[in-house]
């Protein structure tokens, strides 16, 4: 007998790898409460509905909350300065990322417009829109 | 329901340990019992917190704690809830003997990492958070509360001076605590000269790492019957939870699982805040404990800062918060943080707070937070 168990619109790998390799942000919406994230589950985790709907996030968005952060994660040694940020996306969404570009607190604001960056290092980038895009 | 009290609560001096965790999770354990006037075989249960002991190669550490207190019969489990592993096990020994599973049960916190760098405790204390969806972006815990600290200076206008107020205040109360991590008070100047870690938050808004052990120990009214110490009558256990990933919050200026907890622990109490004496609440970056003390009910949202900076809140204030020193001062070992609390509050009952004694206390309610309040719990106690 096949294993049956239920199934997610997507897979975390292919999340990351989503925004990794095509450079597209895929999320899920909920059809009842209208919530949209990027953070997998099987449920909505504000209403608590069952199954979710794929989404393809938008790129571009608003910051929301950041903090630049001079002590980084192990997996960011060689960036510390960066911003690591709240974004709102448009068309709906809230999502997390970081600024490599960003290497003082003054650079950015809460309100400023972002958009999402393809990259190779690790993690959902994100540039400041009057600002050129972050090296690859 | 069983009427439920802890009459032991012990822990060691934070900071850097000699001993193993599993060493100081024993002998603190070998205190506390001592202290209650039970003895270790009197232990229908033993809850063991400990978040990384897996960088001392050490997992499944109840049996060895058990097996040290010469009670290797008894069952135990490890409880993990990152930062609140200690006030949920804390809860599980309430449950088992308040729901008359075990007459006295034992809840111990340890939590060793002062043989790692900086950089490697850093990565283990951002394991609590979201890997993929946080901590792969970029954030760090520090970070993390910096983002909550940011959104709430937006919000509120709130001055680097009135976090620095909160540091100021708890590195007052760890200089009178012989448990202390840090037992010295700095001046806003240190504050605002300390180096930014995350924006907003200064070298001196940030808890330490800390190694250290703390046991409570968990009895039945009726199996007691005549306690050698004060004992704390435990009035409410109440946990919550809420969405890991603050950014799937409804909003970023407070932590929804300590606004379910606290009502569910005023509910559990039959207490409002008004009736609370002094807290203990988890105050792992300044701003922590602004929100704590908001979304606890005992300030309103915004004015949380107020507390600290009016002194209302200092050891000598009309509602003292973190007495001991709090996760800031006194030290934050993850995994012991949430029995701590209650040690603290236990000193405070039974007259052993030496100088750091809050007058005429008979409430008490202890707040601790797992990561960024994915999870919390709330206790409440008061004298018989």
């Amino acid at each position: 007998m096949s294993e049956i168990m239920v199934e997610a619109p997507h897979s975390v790998e292919e999340y990351v790898k989503g925004y990794e390799e095509s450079g597209k942000l895929r999320g899920f919406r909920c059809a009842n409460c209208g919530q949209v994230t990027a953070t997998w589950g099987l449920a909505c985790s504000r209403c608590g509905r069952f199954p979710l709907d794929e989404a393809e996030l938008g790129s571009k968005g608003k910051v929301v909350a950041f903090t630049l952060l001079t002590v980084p994660g192990d997996e960011f040694l060689n960036d510390a300065p960066y911003a690591y940020v709240v974004v709102d996306l448009d068309g709906g969404g809230r999502v997390t990322g970081w600024m490599p570009t960003v290497k003082s607190e003054t650079e950015l604001e809460i309100g400023d417009r972002v958009h999402f960056v393809t990259s190779y290092k690790p993690g959902v980038q994100f540039a400041k829109d009057d600002s050129a895009p972050s090296p690859r | 329901m069983r009427e439920t009290w802890v009459v032991g609560a012990t822990q060691n001096r934070f900071g850097k340990m000699k001993d193993t965790a599993r060493e100081a999770a024993t002998r603190v354990s070998m205190e506390a019992i001592r202290q209650s006037g039970l003895e270790p075989k009197d232990i229908g249960y033993t809850f063991v917190s400990n978040c990384f002991g897996m960088t001392e190669h050490q997992g499944h550490i109840g049996p060895l704690v058990n097996s040290g207190l010469g009670i290797p019969h008894v069952p135990s489990a490890t409880i993990e809830s990152a930062c609140s592993s200690a006030s949920a096990a804390l809860h599980e020994a309430y449950v088992h003997v308040a729901g008359g599973f075990a007459d006295a049960a034992l809840a111990v916190g340890v939590e060793k990492l002062s043989h790692l760098d900086t950089l490697t405790a850093t990565s283990y204390f951002a394991t609590g958070a979201d890997y993929p969806f946080e901590t792969k972006n970029g954030a760090t815990f520090p970070g993390l509360y910096a983002t909550l600290a940011s959104a709430y200076a937006k919000e509120y206008g709130t001055r680097p001076e009135m976090f620095g107020a909160v540091a100021i205040k708890n590195h007052a109360n760890a200089a009178r605590n012989p448990h202390a991590h840090f037992q010295k008070e700095i001046t806003m100047e240190t504050y605002l000269n300390s180096p930014i870690i995350a924006s907003p938050l200064r070298l001196y808004d940030c808890c330490p790492f800390s190694d250290g052990a703390a046991a409570v120990v968990v009895a039945a009214k009726e199996f007691v019957k005549s306690p050698v110490t004060e004992p704390l009558v435990i009035r409410a256990s109440a946990r919550a939870g809420s969405v890991t990933d603050m950014h799937d919050r409804p909003d970023l200026l407070g932590l929804p699982s300590t606004r379910t907890a606290a009502e569910k622990a005023f509910r559990q109490a039959h207490l409002e805040p008004k009736d609370i004496d002094f807290l203990e609440v988890h105050d792992c970056f300044t701003i922590a404990e602004v929100l704590a003390l908001e979304d606890l009910g005992f300030f309103p949202k915004g004015k949380g800062t107020q507390g600290a900076v009016e002194g209302i809140t200092a050891r000598d204030g009309r509602l003292p918060v973190n007495p001991s020193g709090g996760l800031k001062a006194k030290g934050h070992p993850v995994a012991a943080t949430g029995a701590s609390q209650v040690v603290e509050v236990f000193e405070q009952f039974n007259g052993l707070a030496g100088s750091r004694a809050v007058p005429k206390a008979r409430t008490a309610l202890t707040h601790n937070v797992g990561a960024t309040g994915g999870s919390c719990s709330v206790h409440i106690f008061t004298r018989r």
